[in-house]
């Protein structure tokens, strides 16, 4: 594949606390309208995987590269990604709506209240728009924290078990989001628990242990059977 | 500059809608203008004068070491430090956003102290109120400044509350010594003394600068 098909390249990506190794060597691409799905226990090293990947930490040697924006141009990679993290990165003082409008000043959105109203409205907010986002249940507030990733619409989503406290129908809805985003031709990058919906959702998985891959279904998609296996070999079930 | 409005204004509206951090800072520097006022009586107008610019910035520099405290506190719930460190903006413009709120929020409590101030100490503060709020604001740009740097600097720390004095103190000493010297002037004969103003003003821009530049890797994990 061609590098500027990729919209995300790692090449011998490694990330170092000290004497702790939490990454150490990875290399991937994912192409423009695919999901990649991470996998692992706690502790292998996804949340940092991904955190390195929005630019909110230096990798200790290797390089991440976002479109054509490499690690070095910190700035650009950041707003090439939209990262939805384990917190919402929400205020709670604040009202969905004004959550979204801040997120969307900070991008340098244009016209930012429409792109907040049509956020709220594809995520099922509308009617709780002008409600403090600290009244928010966990699953409503994780819808927010996802319209607030896509505030910017971003050409690389980085999903960080996002359907954590999600119930039955929020949970389906955001699976099929995730996939119509890669089919509008985004990368998205997907750290889920759930070998089932890792199977369901990606175009290729990942199996972290420890900070390195234990298993890569590429080329093929994955297969829930084929990522049980691998979780089963790698010593994590 | 979007970023730096931005920044402003939601730490503004959420300051209105909670006012912890207003009413604490300005609960706090009252106490501490009482406290100073049975510590240090003043015998009469002239030693009033006298004590007044030193024990004014006491309670002024208090009063900002809670607030800078908790400016960056409200950012630690739901990881929002990371949402701003994820803005693709140079990361000076969200120093800049999140020290201009630190100035409003101050200079209101400022204003608030130095009314309870004057009526403790029985110094005339309104004769010179407008020099005055000159001297306070640049005095207070220089604390805003490196308190912002290093307020994001400790909220990562596990004993915040103490690391921020602790880093913060020894730096505003080159702020509060021409702020003092500026403010005793203004009170001693009413006209403002321009060898601390300028010092002030390139202490401003120094510690602007510096904090500035600094904030791209004080935000890095």
């Amino acid at each position: 594949m061609s590098e500027a098909a990729c919209a995300v390249a790692v090449e011998g990506l490694e990330k170092r606390f000290g004497p702790v190794v939490a990454l150490a060597g990875l290399d991937f691409a994912v192409p423009a309208g695919s999901v990649l799905a991470v996998l692992g226990p706690n502790g292998a090293g996804k949340s940092t995987l991904l955190r390195l990947l929005a630019g909110l930490a230096r990798p200790s040697a290797g390089q991440v590269r976002i479109g054509a924006a490499q690690d070095g141009d910190r700035r650009r990679v950041r707003g090439r990604v939209g990262y939805v993290g384990h917190a919402t990165f929400l205020y709670p003082n604040l009202t969905a709506r004004e959550n979204l409008l801040f997120a969307a000043r900070l991008y340098g959105v244009a016209e930012p209240g429409r792109r907040a109203d049509a956020l709220l409205d594809e995520q099922g907010l509308e009617a709780l728009s002008a409600r403090p986002a600290g009244s928010f249940s966990r699953g409503q507030a994780q819808r927010l924290a996802i319209a607030r990733g896509l505030v910017h619409d971003p050409p690389v989503v980085l999903l960080d078990e996002p359907f954590t406290g999600l119930d039955p129908t929020s949970a389906d809805r955001l699976a099929a989001r995730v996939r119509a985003l890669a089919t509008a031709g985004r990368a998205v990058v997907l750290v889920t628990h759930d070998l089932a919906q890792a199977a369901a959702l990606g175009d290729r998985a990942l199996l972290l242990v420890r900070g390195r891959v234990a298993f890569d279904s590429a080329p093929a998609a994955p297969s829930a059977a084929a990522l049980e296996a691998a979780w089963r070999a790698a010593g994590t079930a | 500059m979007s970023v730096v409005l931005a920044i402003l204004w939601k730490d503004l509206v959420t300051e209105w809608r909670s006012r912890d951090r207003v009413v604490a800072m300005a609960v706090f520097s009252f106490l501490v203008v009482l406290v100073l006022h049975f510590a240090l009586p003043a015998r009469d107008a002239a030693e009033a004068r006298r004590l007044a610019p030193g024990l004014l910035w006491v309670a002024y520099v208090f009063a900002a070491l809670l607030g800078l405290n908790r400016a960056f506190a409200l950012e630690l719930e739901n990881e929002a430090l990371s949402g701003l460190a994820l803005a693709p903006a140079d990361r000076g413009w969200v120093f800049l956003g999140k020290a201009a709120a630190n100035f409003v929020i101050l200079g209101a409590v400022q204003a608030a102290t130095a009314v309870v101030f004057a009526l403790f100490f029985a110094v005339d503060l309104w004769a010179v109120a407008a020099p005055l709020a000159g001297v306070v604001a640049l005095g207070s740009l220089g604390v805003c400044a490196v308190g912002t740097l290093f307020g994001a600097v400790a909220v990562r720390t596990r004993y915040r509350e103490v690391m921020l004095p602790l880093l913060l103190l020894p730096l505003l000493v080159p702020v509060l010594l021409p702020a003092v010297d500026a403010t005793a002037g203004l009170l001693e004969t009413g006209t403002l003394r321009w060898p601390p103003v300028q010092l002030l003003l390139v202490i401003d821009a120094v510690f602007g600068i510096v904090s500035f530049v600094s904030f791209e890797y004080v935000l890095d994990e």
